[in-house]
């Protein structure tokens, strides 16, 4: 017994040690690599998005500079946040949106950068590409179209279950454009007379939707009648073959914005992938391949007709749109959140 | 061998620490360390102060949506205990391949990614679903509203949790002495009262246990009420990851999770002192 043990003990002593070695080996290995190889690593939405990147602004920009390019994904915020504090970079460029560019610039944890194309430049991001909430209906439900989102409140004319996004300051334009003010006055927000409105459509709806498939299952399984959607989430419902229609009217526009992360070691690299993803040509493949709408005028030429009346920046469907006024809400968003959320849960 | 161990760990007491520090010093890196430093946020971030937790305990939002996080779990813990009672009963008490069929098919449900039953509820219940459409077959003519309530959300956390509950009273049950049952049987207990007196006492650190383990669990939900459940219901979870996503709001964030890991902590002395804490593990 006693010489099986002593037999036994340094072994597993040894192993321990292996082991210990091997994961501490394995938990540094992407820094280490990182360290070593100065590969480009992109912040990615993940799945469809990750795809049209990676085969419109990733592929071609390894292909033209040799830079190696690996994405993370999914695209965080706080992650952005907490690099710049801790040091530590998983990844050198994101998207933002528009209420998170100002946030991030004001907290200064995002480089300045330089305008690639003219107007291409908001508080150190460059814009890339845009998306809509539009309003989309079930047309089983409705003989009649409804053309703007005061028919959306309108549950006398059109009955039945509505939902919208769970986020503030995407709802809030809405309601006010509902309640008939007009696109020119809407910001700085008039915060009270929107929540006003809100409860007159409060009672009718069903969803307040928090994940972009589930606003496409809901829409095509017709849990509700009537949704303010993303434009891509949209046309998945319509792909799938579900009785719907939507409107560009009235639909309100979000930009997305390039940027990279402050005092990260790849800033040189970071940058020329920024000035690349969002020159015209590789813009438009990108934003045709993951339904969004280039925000580079340049891009316009490579994107043929039947795929502009998809996008929310193509002229047609431009001029029916809005712009969220990020830089002029007149409130601060974490502000209109909580106020919201306390609205939704009383 | 085993008696030679033991005899080792009496007379070093080093080993069992020393076989314990990788595990040790895992936690202290990946568990301790950050968890003080939500600590420290939450009372630093914007600046030194205690307006994070000022604003938490005195906001109508957080004291509205604490309350309602704490109500669904507990909600949710008697539903697991009423479905999965029986069902650890029948189980511990059908033959060896019907309690691997039952066992097999409540740990299956595990297997399954989280986020596919969600959206596996939500085609059942659905305004298409076949519920519905049975309800509408035997002559409902304007069928309730399942989804998108509290019944619907309740449900599907039940489904994801019980399964905790029915192992842990199954295990209890399992061990339960027949000759206890047979020499209360002799004594003259029948029925309810056997069960009353006898069976159930006995099976109380399962429930107990399961009970804990749900509620616990429970706590941290909020994908699914969030999918699920109706537009009022939200889960303080959910809200502590928008604040820190979406508004950079590590102190706040912080101070919420620093709220709910001292309530749960509360609630774990109190089940500690009732029944001890190493009986959760069976």
């Amino acid at each position: 017994m006693t010489g099986m043990k002593t037999f036994l003990m340094p072994d597993r002593r040894r192993f321990l040690k292996t082991a210990g070695a091997a994961i501490t080996a394995s938990l540094a290995a992407p820094y280490l690599v990182r360290a070593q190889e100065k590969i480009l690593y992109v912040n990615t939405w993940g799945g469809p998005w990750e795809a049209a990147a990676k085969a419109h602004l990733i592929d071609p920009f390894t292909a033209e500079t040799g830079i190696q390019v690996k994405t993370v994904s999914p695209v965080s915020f706080a992650k952005l946040a907490q690099q710049v504090k801790t040091g530590t970079y998983e990844f050198d460029v994101t998207t933002l949106g528009g209420g998170e560019l100002v946030r991030a610039n004001q907290a200064g944890i995002i480089e300045a950068l330089k305008e690639p194309y003219k107007g291409g430049l908001f508080e150190n991001g460059v814009a890339s590409h845009a998306f809509a909430t539009i309003m989309a209906w079930r047309k089983d439900k409705y003989k009649e179209s409804p053309k703007t989102w005061a028919d959306f409140w309108n549950v006398e004319k059109f009955p039945g279950g509505r939902s919208l996004q769970r986020y503030a300051s995407r709802v809030i334009p809405i309601a006010l454009l509902a309640d008939g003010v007009a696109v020119k006055d809407l910001y700085p927000l008039d915060v009270d007379r929107a929540f006003k409105s809100l409860d007159k459509i409060k009672p009718h709806i069903r969803v307040w939707w928090t994940a972009g498939a589930q606003s496409t299952q809901i829409l095509r399984d017709g849990e509700i009648d009537m949704i303010g959607i993303w434009h891509g989430r949209y046309f998945e419902a319509e792909k799938a073959g579900a009785p719907v229609a939507m409107t560009w009217n009235q639909g309100e526009i979000e930009r997305a914005y390039w940027v990279v992360a402050k005092k990260t070691p790849n800033l040189e690299n970071a940058r020329k992938f920024v000035e690349f993803a969002t020159s015209a040509k590789p813009l438009a493949g990108f934003s045709k391949a993951a339904d969004y709408g280039a925000l580079n005028p340049a891009s316009n030429q490579f994107v043929d007709p039947a795929d502009a009346k998809r996008m929310p920046t193509s002229p047609d469907n431009y001029k029916l749109t809005f712009e969220q006024d990020m830089a002029n809400l007149g409130i601060d968003p974490a502000e209109l959140a909580e106020r919201f959320e306390e609205w939704v849960a009383s | 061998m085993g008696i030679s161990l033991s005899k080792l760990t009496e007379k070093t007491n080093i080993w069992p620490w020393l076989l314990l520090a990788p595990l040790g010093i895992y936690m202290l890196i990946f568990f301790v360390v950050p968890l003080a430093e939500v600590a420290i946020m939450s009372f630093t971030e914007p600046k030194v102060s205690l307006a994070n937790y000022q604003k938490v305990l005195t906001g109508a939002l957080y004291q509205r949506v604490f309350l309602n996080t704490f109500v669904t779990a507990a909600f949710v813990t008697l539903c697991c205990l009423l479905v999965g009672y029986p069902l650890a009963y029948l189980m511990a008490h059908s033959k060896p391949r019907t309690a691997m069929l039952i066992l097999l098919l409540v740990t299956m449900s595990f297997w399954t990614s989280f986020l596919v039953r969600t959206y596996s509820w939500m085609v059942l219940l659905g305004n298409n679903g076949p519920l519905i459409a049975f309800l509408e077959m035997i002559g409902f003519d304007k069928p309730p509203q399942l989804l998108f309530t509290r019944f619907s959300s309740t449900l599907a956390m039940v489904h994801i949790l019980a399964p905790y509950m029915i192992m842990n009273i199954y295990t209890v049950m399992k061990k339960i002495d027949p000759a206890l049952i047979r020499s209360a049987e002799s004594l003259g207990a029948r029925g309810w009262s056997l069960f009353r007196h006898v069976y159930l006492p006995l099976t109380a650190p399962g429930i107990a246990n399961g009970s804990v383990l749900v509620f616990v669990i429970c706590l941290g939900f909020y994908v699914t009420p969030v999918l699920l459940g109706s537009p009022r219901e939200q889960m303080i979870a959910g809200l502590i990851g928008h604040q820190i996503e979406e508004f950079l709001a590590f102190g706040l964030g912080s101070a919420m999770a620093m709220i709910l890991l001292v309530v749960t902590l509360i609630i774990l002395t109190i089940y500690h002192r009732r029944f001890g804490l190493d009986k959760l593990w069976g």
